[in-house]
């Protein structure tokens, strides 16, 4: 194994966190039972809806604001702007539109 | 601190082992580099029980603690650092090792208890490693940029270059129409186009990685471009990235011209293709 094989794939910046997000927070091996915390238990969704605004946040601070000038709105309708973003950031957390009762099966 | 001191308050000033992957012991890199841990006061170490190691550092309590960690992941700021530490210290060992990548936050309370885990789930973690031994993960994210699309779809598509053409002709409130008309026309064919594109791609890519699936889209906001994501995938490939290069290069010389772009992301761990579960026996 051979680090400089491994570098030839990098484009050199660091990972964006949406892509580290979802994979540390949502992938990799889950172990049951004998653990002091069981991250399946805390509430991820709004965990990870705060992060992925935090970030948008942080972009826009650095003056990467984009997405609120006319580039958004003359791809959007105008309508519902605020709407249309969260629901992006709620499908990019994993979030279903309606949130559904699970079925009571016993 | 409002909390009563007594026996949670001592527990809290203990410590605990943060998991970050498993390796197998005769692979283990013998130094893990100076990747800062998940909690900076502790070194990440090689935890070796049998055939396996897990790559560990000790952290605080009381970040950790399954009462204080709900109101840390509130921070965001705390959040973003431990994430990318866990994933920062993975990629060291990566760059060495093939690793069986854990889920952010897998704490235990004591050594012992990791070391019990490492012992019990032996089995099964060294056929995990098995399925990635060599190999890693790679992103690749797919995007389409809508104008460019539209222009490529004009020079083929009679109907658009009609639309254009009455669109840039006409005044007032007529032109407004047409362009949207237009529009839509191009929405329609770009949906078409996208899913098409994506099925092929990720087929393509397939049949060049030991394995793939693909992942929810990302929000605009968040891949920091701003044409449309169409396609949003992870594979298992060979370290040398051969064959799944060879695969992207094509694709993006065949794509390019209808506005699309390939974005490539890793090597990770292999996140997206370990057990997404190791139940306790």
């Amino acid at each position: 194994v051979s680090s400089r094989e491994l570098e030839s794939y990098r484009s050199g910046q660091p990972a964006q966190l949406a892509d580290v997000l979802e994979r540390v927070l949502d992938k990799g091996i889950v172990i049951a039972g004998d653990i002091q915390i069981n991250l399946l238990d805390i509430e991820l969704l709004t965990v990870k809806i705060r992060l992925l605004i935090a970030s948008a946040d942080k972009a826009r601070e650095m003056g990467i604001d984009w997405w609120e000038g006319d580039a958004f709105l003359s791809r959007g309708n105008g309508r519902g702007e605020l709407e249309q973003r969260l629901r992006r950031l709620e499908e990019a957390a994993g979030l279903p539109a309606e949130t559904e009762q699970e079925p009571s099966s016993s | 601190m409002s909390s009563a001191p007594g026996e949670a308050a001592l527990r809290r000033n203990g410590s605990g082992w943060y998991l970050y992957g498993v390796v197998a012991a005769d692979e283990a890199p013998t130094e893990l580099g100076a990747s800062p841990a998940v909690d900076p006061e502790h070194e990440v170490v090689l935890v070796r029980e049998g055939p396996l190691a897990g790559v560990a550092s000790q952290v605080s309590l009381e970040d950790f603690d399954d009462a204080a960690l709900p109101e840390r992941l509130g921070d965001t700021d705390w959040l973003e650092q431990k994430i990318r530490a866990h994933e920062q210290v993975l990629e060291k060992v990566l760059a060495k090792a093939s690793v069986v990548p854990c889920r952010f936050c897998t704490v235990y309370r004591s050594e012992d208890e990791l070391r019990r885990f490492l012992d019990e789930r032996s089995e099964a973690l060294s056929a995990a490693l098995d399925r990635v031994r060599g190999l890693v993960e790679i992103g690749v994210k797919v995007f389409v940029d809508r104008e460019r699309f539209a222009a490529a779809r004009a020079t083929r598509n009679q109907e658009v270059q009609e639309l254009q053409a009455r669109a840039s002709s006409a005044g007032g409130g007529r032109a407004y129409l047409e362009s949207r008309r237009l529009e839509q026309l191009v929405s329609r064919e770009l949906e078409r186009f996208t899913s098409e594109a994506g099925d092929e791609i990720h087929t393509r890519l397939l049949a060049a990685a030991k394995d793939g699936l693909a992942l929810p889209l990302q929000a605009p906001e968040l891949s920091g471009r701003e044409d449309e994501m169409i396609f949003n995938g992870a594979y298992l490939v060979n370290l040398s990235g051969q064959e799944v290069g060879a695969a992207l290069e094509a694709l993006a010389a065949e794509y390019r011209e209808a506005g699309v772009h390939l974005e490539l992301t890793g090597p990770w761990p292999a996140y997206n293709f370990v057990p997404a579960e190791l139940g306790a026996t």
